[in-house]
């Protein structure tokens, strides 16, 4: 059965904004959250009180709730709000939340936001007390693990991060796909390098000043391995947000807005993010399914795509999504980093603002208001001519934008 | 100190049998269904007539990772540590440690078997090592 596009072209991205991004800041996420959604309502050119809607990601990840923002923005009401859950996982699912919204009525300007303040707590990459949810006091005896998606059955054996997780999957592609040592350890580090190139270029980028080479690559510790420390996204403060209204009003407000062809949602059986029970090959965490149900309801080919935001904890993700998004067969993905790439000159550039691993984390959101300067032609590594821009998570949360 | 697992309704049959020397997996009365880690009911047939099935301990290394930077403070001096994910003969997978090799011998399709290593008083995990 097709579906009826329900989204293509009836909602549209129509302003941007983020703080600086850094190891550390002085505000807190509430004062990022403030700062970053003016921003983007002043480049939408609306006013903040007349927002009517909010899409979020659920706590732990978000700890700014809207009940802050609409105090502390001076909203007269929202008509609509929606959280989404599995952090990064939520990327497009924010989109789709914001852009039914519009197209259905329930809501005329719609604000998305992400705020993190890791260096204040809530460091993903720790899992004791500096991390979201984290185990316990130091010091206090044994830590009981709440049994809660299964993380009893983990964290005993010190499976606690993302990174380990996502160690765990780049070994199982390495072995089914009979890579060896040096062949995983370039395609993973032409990702990394490539993309530490794009923010050398990127003046919002934290490591815009800080070269990555082969042997800094190389040479630098495994933390789990086979990812190394530059395989790993980072950690900091910061905060992004955009406007999402109907295509009717978008016009009305900006002459570049950037159309919504469809943003999608998934979720089948331990096909969670991070879902290592996955039945079957584990590889196969992205229903191939959701993919075609994306391209599908943009009404877009993988040709038409110009650019690619792919979520990116680790380098691992972006090689795996060339797959699962079906740029690349599947187990074919190293060969086509290995020999295109993902630079300015390849056919299909990914993470052009650096990412996560080089530009800075906003659990992919940053890889949104990226694809926005793409597709209005102002990203700093700008792709000639993009028209349409793919961002999307590992697990297929995904959204297809258009000028 | 050490990590240990919070048991619930669900799960505690599981780390109790482990306490015990054996290793167990949830298994529909009705359809044969194995599942790691437990349901409430059976995703093939929705019974609720689930107990629990004790199995070879036997299997295989289906990926793993060489931990060399903890995470936890719990873990810090325990580096460098193997997770695996350990495909068992008669089919779900689980999430152990390997123990009895070092680190960097580890490889994905080696054979394993189940060993118990008491982590804490009353509390027992299910560890693998090489099968000879």
């Amino acid at each position: 059965m097709t579906r009826r596009p329900v989204i293509r072209n009836t909602a549209a991205i129509v302003g941007i904004g983020q703080t600086a991004y850094a190891k550390a800041l002085e505000p807190t996420a509430w004062e990022l959250a403030v700062d970053a959604i003016l921003s983007a309502c002043a480049d939408a050119g609306v006013d903040v009180a007349d927002v009517d809607g909010m899409c979020r990601f659920t706590a732990p990840f978000e700890t700014v709730s809207e009940a802050m923002l609409v105090r502390a923005l001076g909203i007269r009401e929202l008509a609509f709000f929606a959280q989404a859950p599995h952090g990064g996982e939520a990327l497009g699912a924010v989109v789709a939340h914001a852009a039914a919204a519009v197209s259905a009525g329930l809501a005329n300007i719609v604000v998305v936001y992400r705020a993190l303040s890791q260096s204040k707590g809530g460091r993903f990459g720790r899992a004791d007390r500096g991390g979201p949810g984290g185990a316990a006091a130091e010091g206090a005896g044994d830590i009981v693990v709440p049994e809660q998606d299964n993380l009893s059955f983990a964290w005993p054996y010190g499976l606690m991060s993302p990174g380990q997780l996502f160690a765990l999957w780049a070994r199982r592609y390495a072995a089914v796909h009979h890579l060896t040592e040096e062949e995983l350890t370039r395609t993973l580090g032409t990702i990394a390098i490539t993309q530490r190139q794009y923010a050398n270029n990127n003046p919002a980028a934290m490591m815009r000043d800080r070269k990555l080479d082969w042997e800094t690559y190389a040479g630098a510790r495994m933390i789990s391995e086979p990812l190394r420390l530059f395989d790993l996204c980072l950690e900091n403060d910061g905060a992004c947000a955009f406007v999402v209204t109907s295509a009717e009003v978008a016009r009305t407000l900006r002459g570049d807005p950037v159309y919504v062809l469809a943003a999608t949602q998934t979720l089948a059986p331990y096909r969670e993010p991070m879902g290592i029970y996955v039945p079957g090959e584990l590889l196969e965490l992205f229903p191939s399914a959701a993919a075609d149900r994306l391209f599908e309801q943009a009404g877009v080919t993988r040709k038409d795509i110009d650019v690619a935001e792919f979520y990116d904890a680790t380098s691992y993700m972006p090689l795996r999504s060339l797959e699962s998004y079906g740029f690349a067969a599947d187990g074919q993905g190293w060969r086509y980093v290995l020999e295109q790439g993902t630079g300015p000159d390849s056919p299909l550039p990914v993470n052009t603002h650096g990412g996560h691993l080089s530009e800075a984390y906003l659990h992919g959101m940053n890889g949104i208001v990226e694809a926005v300067r793409q597709l209005r032609g102002t990203a700093s590594n700008q792709v000639a001519g993009a028209a349409v821009a793919l961002v999307g998570a590992p697990a297929g949360s995904a959204t297809i934008l258009a000028r | 100190m050490a990590i240990v697992p919070g048991m619930t309704k669900l799960t505690a049959p599981y780390w109790d049998a482990a306490r015990d020397g054996r290793l167990v997996v949830q298994e529909c009365r009705s359809c044969g269904r194995l599942t790691h880690p437990p349901l409430p009911a059976c995703p093939d047939c929705h019974s609720t007539e689930l107990g629990w099935r004790e199995v070879s301990g036997h299997g295989t290394v289906y990926t793993y990772t060489v931990v060399r930077h903890p995470t936890h403070f719990a873990f810090a001096d325990r580096v460098p540590y193997v997770i695996a994910l350990v495909e068992l003969a008669e089919g779900p997978r689980l999430i152990s440690g390997i123990t009895g090799i070092a680190p960097d011998e580890v490889r994905v399709g080696m054979p394993v078997r189940v060993v118990f290593r008491e982590v804490a008083d009353g509390v027992t995990l299910p560890y693998f090592e090489p099968a000879p």
